[in-house]
Parts: C-alpha cells; structure tokens; sequence
C-alpha cells in the first residue's frame, strides 16, 4: 500500500514539475489522466473471500471439473496484499492448464497487471507476461501502455523493452499511443549502446521493425532502418532460421538489402522524411563489424570435418548471403553519400527524434484511448453480470435436480 | 445338427469393459507426439522419425508451438507450411477458426485446430480440421506480411477440349435417343476431356445411390 501512495506521490511531482517551466501543458510519457486508477475503482465491487474461492477452486480441479473463468477473475478482483498476488499466479497458471483455458476473459488480465502495479508487484506481472505460455496473460494494448509506463518514468528502459518486445511478439501495435512509449523505449535504450547478446539483437530489431512500419515518418524510417541492419546482423552470423524462429518475421533471405531499399526510398522520396545520423554510423559500424570478422572467419576456418557437415543444402542461402556483404557496404556508402547530398540525413540522435515526436503526438494519442477504455469497461461490466446471471441460474437448476433426485429416491423407498 | 451357440454373457461383458478401458486410457495429444529430440524418437511408440524430416525437426517448430505464445491460440491468423513454400508459388495457407488444446501438455504445444484452407490460391468454402498438426514444418505470416503474402492473381484455365465419341459408343447413344424420344439425334454427341468430379467416398456412395434408385429394386 506505501509504495502505491509513493508512486501516486512520484507521479503527482513528475506533473506539478511539468507543469512549472511552460505554459502549455507537455505531457511526454503518459499523462496522469491515462494511468489515473479512478475509472477501474469506480466500477461495482464483488467482495469474495480469497480463502473460500481458493478452496473451492481446489476442490474443483480435484474432481477433475473445469474451473469457471468467473472465479478466477473474481480472485484477480479480490487482491488485497503481495502474498495474495502470488497465491493468485497459481491460480493463474493452473486455469491455463486446465480445460478452460481458452477462456481467460480480457477483464482479468488487465485487472492482474492492475492489481501487480498497485502492490508493488511490477517484476511479477513482468514475469508473468515473459511465460505468457503458462501463465496465458495476453494483454490488450490499453494494459500494454500501462505496463510500459511505469518502467519509462522510473528509466529503467531494459524492462521497458522487454515489454515492448512482448507487444512485438503479439504484433500489437495498433495503437499510436502504444506505438510512440514503444519507440521512445527503444531509443533510449539503444542511445546507452548496451552491449546485446545475439537473441536481445533478434528481439531489438524485431520491435524496431515492427514497430516503425506503422510509423511513415523520420521516426518509423529511421527504426525500420535499424531494424533491418540488426535482423541483418543475426542472419548474416546466424543464418536464417536464427531470425524468424519464434518471431512474426518474414522468412525472406536479405534483411540488409530490405535496409539498403529503406535508404533508397527515403533517398528518392520527394517530402521531408529524413534518416538519423545515429542509425546510419550504426549502421555503417554494424556492417564493417561484419566484414571484418567474415574475414577473420574464411581466413581461419580449417576446423575439421563438423563445419562442413553443418553447410548442407540449406545454408547454401546463408553463404550466398555472407558473399554479398561487400556489395551490400559498397551499396551503403553510396546510398549514404546520396542521403548526405540531398539533406536528407537529420543530425539529431534516434532518442531526441523519438522525444520531440512524442511531445508533440502522445497527448492526442491518448484521447481516442481513453473513450475507448471507458466503453470497454462498461462492455466487460456488461459480460460480468451476464456470466454471474448464468451461473446462479446453473446452480438453482442444479439445486432443483437435486431435489427433485432427492424425492424420487424417497418415493422410491418409501414404496 | 449343430448345437446351439451358447450365450456367453461374461465374455460378452469382458469384451465391454476392455473396449471400455482401452477408450478412456488413450494416449492424450501430448503423450502421443512428444519427441525426444536427440534420438529422434518418439516416447510412446520407440519408433524413430524418418531421417529426411531430421532437419526439419531441429530447425522448424509444430503448429502449436507457435499458437501457444499467442493472443486466443492464434484464432484468425494465416499460417503456412514450409514444403508448401518450396512445392509451389502460389500462396497455400490455412486460416484458423476454432482451437481445442491438450492442456496437459506442459507448453501447451499440442491440440486439433479447425480452419480454412487456402491451397495455391483456392480458397474453401467450408471449415476442417488442420491436417499434419504436429509436423514440425509451420511457419507464421506476420501480419505486415499477409497482405502481400496473400495476393494473388491466378491465370485464367485454359478452355475444356472436345472430341467426338468413339462409332460404337456414338452408335449406342444415337439408338438409345431415337428409342426414347423417337426423334434423330441432330447435333454431335461430343465428350469433354475434363471432368468435374473428385473421385472420393462421397461420390462414388451417391453414384451407388443414382443407380440403385434409377434400376429399383429386385422382386
């Protein structure tokens, strides 16, 4: 409870801060009204007692009969400390492997990643969320943006981009607003320069890629930009199968020319869509990076008969990519002298880009959320008392069976 | 004369409850297409998978390795087969519509899926159920992919060809006609080299049906 009354303290300072130095209302990040928690308290509470559920629901997954997903949302609902957070990831976890799983309602999850921000339980709704196979916890993009925040304004960017790569992998980017905290996540982690294992460049590069398709401006570009070049990278060391495996990618061989046709297009395109300078050196990097170390490797490589085993007839893709490497640098320094000389190449870093965009688009952004989240809201509220209403109706129909076995069975005896 | 066959109720009633039990102890999904994937065997039978889908099996995943990592197992999603991509360009690919998952199965990577097939352009009409669930041979189209993946122009066919029957069979069906309607047959009985129908079960049941209802039955 301390901490909820300190983050809603934090949050209140970071909006009074803002509000200080300029007249007009900025709002970057998200602004107070979207992660107000009013709207989700406003609506009527269904007061359970956890234990009693949690026996209930032990008693049903004894008897080998499915678990009803009102009960587990009415345990999501009655949360009221840590301890129960994690007694309800248990339950969570068995409903997924149970025989209802498929109908875990919308409403629960969100009202889990709501209830784990408010006691504190940010790491857990994040773990939850990486084991989405066993926990079964989807979010919609609304629960999305909430689960970004929070990481955002605290800086710590590594979580918010394994979220954003979890939006990635369900291909969520519908909305702007999820869109922008996304590609302001990823730019400022990349603007620290981390050193990335191959799988955090595949995840990187996915998100940037998909995240900047939607986006037809210097942002989306740039991002599309980097996204091809590290995609790239993992193919050219990896091979193929290494990018797309587990991930809603394209399996087409040549993620760096689909980076080289991104320059081309933004080279030729006549309005004022510009690349960053940032992604291009690192792009350029990223390249000579590979060069170099292909080769160190064709130079080096007489490592007995187990290479050759492993380059059978699919690699030969893979090999045929690697050899087209200095024709891909050629093609880049080319490319990137023509950016230069048509002004196309914006000296601003990809993280100064995303923030100004961000300033200017999020709080419009935001308004068609909110109206939405009010009419799903009362959508959810609407299936709730529609669920609560079948199930008495089951059970007084169960009660009157059993009555009416009850009396057969004594007229039965009695005759 | 023969005695007559006795009434063996017991063994009668043993056959029941053995059909019985072999009913209710059938392997689950899970059990059944679980892997080893060093020996390349599967636990329940021992039996071995075929060497030229060795490959496959490493690098590739199951349908519903894929499906269990997304948003309601994936229902409306296009998915597409990898021999698929490499037998043929036109684009082949299920849709799905409806998901029932063996959830005993640890990861949630086993089950029967439903949708529509789309096979080298040709869209179904109706929904069936996914056929070679468990080949480790799927491949999910991302959906800036779909539209592109999707769109295709099929070339037209080329026009059914004619020829004449042969004289005898042309012959048989000139009298036939003349002995049913009394009237010379004016135009040429001619034969399309194409016919339109799939030669499965169904339709060889309803030709069985046509001739038994046209000859009727026997006195």
């Amino acid at each position: 409870m301390a901490s909820s009354v300190l983050s809603r303290c934090v949050t209140a300072a970071v909006k009074v801060k803002r509000f200080s130095p300029a007249l007009s209302v900025r709002r970057w990040l998200l602004s107070a009204a979207y992660t107000d928690t009013s709207l989700w308290e406003a609506r009527e509470k269904d007061p359970h007692n956890l234990a009693q559920l949690a026996v209930t629901m032990d008693r049903t997954y004894d008897k080998n009969l499915p678990v009803s997903s009102l009960s587990v949302s009415r345990f999501v609902d009655n949360i009221s400390s840590r301890e129960e957070v994690e007694q309800a990831e248990y339950y969570l976890y068995k409903f997924r492997h149970s025989p209802n799983c498929w109908y875990l309602r919308d409403w629960s999850v969100h009202s889990w990643v709501r209830q784990c921000l408010k006691y504190g339980a940010r790491d857990k709704s994040l773990y939850t969320l990486k084991n989405k196979v066993q926990y079964g916890i989807f979010p919609d993009d609304f629960t999305f943006n909430l689960l970004i925040d929070p990481y955002i304004k605290d800086g710590d960017f590594k979580s918010a981009c394994s979220v954003v790569e979890e939006v990635m992998l369900q291909e969520a980017f519908d909305l702007p607003s999820t869109q922008i905290l996304s590609l302001y996540a990823l730019g400022s982690y990349f603007a620290a320069r981390p050193q990335l294992t191959m799988s955090e460049d595949r995840a990187m590069g996915a998100s940037l890629l998909i995240s900047g398709l939607k986006q037809d401006n210097t942002v989306g570009l740039s991002a599309q930009l980097l996204g091809n070049a590290l995609l790239g990278k993992v193919e050219i060391l990896g091979g193929i199968h290494a990018v797309f495996r587990g991930m809603p990618l394209f399996w087409g061989r040549g993620y760096l020319y689909r980076a080289l046709a991104v320059m081309e297009r933004v080279a030729a395109a006549s309005d004022d869509i510009k690349l960053s300078k940032d992604t291009l050196d690192h792009m350029g990097e990223l390249l000579q990076e590979l060069s170099s170390s292909s080769d160190s490797d064709s130079s080096g490589e007489e490592s007995g008969g187990e290479e050759d085993k492993k380059e059978e007839a699919g690699d030969e893709d893979d090999l045929a990519e690697k050899a087209k490497l200095p024709q891909y640098i050629t093609r880049f320094k080319e490319l990137s002298c023509q950016l230069e000389t048509r002004g196309k190449v914006d000296s601003a870093s990809l993280q100064d880009l995303v923030s100004t965009f961000a300033q200017q688009n999020l709080a419009a952004a935001e308004k068609p959320d909110l109206e939405q989240y009010e009419s799903r809201l009362q959508a959810w509220e609407a299936e709730k008392r529609q669920l609560i209403q079948r199930e008495k109706e089951q059970r007084e129909k169960a009660n009157q069976e059993r009555e009416e076995r009850l009396a057969a069975k004594a007229a039965a005896q009695q005759a | 004369m023969v005695k007559k066959k006795q009434v063996r109720l017991i063994a009668e009633m043993a056959r029941k409850i053995r059909a019985y039990r072999e009913l209710k102890s059938r392997p689950r999904d899970s059990q059944k297409y679980a892997l080893d994937y060093d020996t390349m065997k599967r636990p329940l039978t021992g039996k071995m998978l075929p060497v030229l889908a060795w490959a496959d099996v490493r690098k590739e995943s199951r349908l519903f390795s894929i499906l269990a990592s997304m948003r309601m197992f994936g229902v409306g999603r296009l998915f597409t087969r990898k021999s698929w991509l490499e037998d043929h360009t036109e684009p082949s690919y299920w849709q799905i519509t409806k998901v029932k998952v063996d959830y005993t199965a640890e990861n949630m990577d086993h089950g029967k899926a439903w949708g529509i097939l789309t096979s080298k352009g040709k869209q179904e009409s109706d929904v069936k159920e996914v056929e070679k669930v468990m080949y480790h041979d799927w491949r999910l189209i991302p959906k800036h992919e779909e539209q592109q993946f999707t769109d295709f122009e099929p070339l037209p066919e080329p026009p059914v060809r004619y020829v004449p029957y042969p004289p005898l069979l042309r012959a048989m069906l000139l009298a036939q006609h003349k002995k049913a309607t009394g009237r010379v047959l004016t135009e040429e009985p001619i034969l399309p080299l194409k016919r339109d129908v799939r030669l499965n079960k169904d339709y060889f049941r309803s030709q069985e049906q046509a001739r038994q209802s046209k000859e009727g039955t026997e006195v």
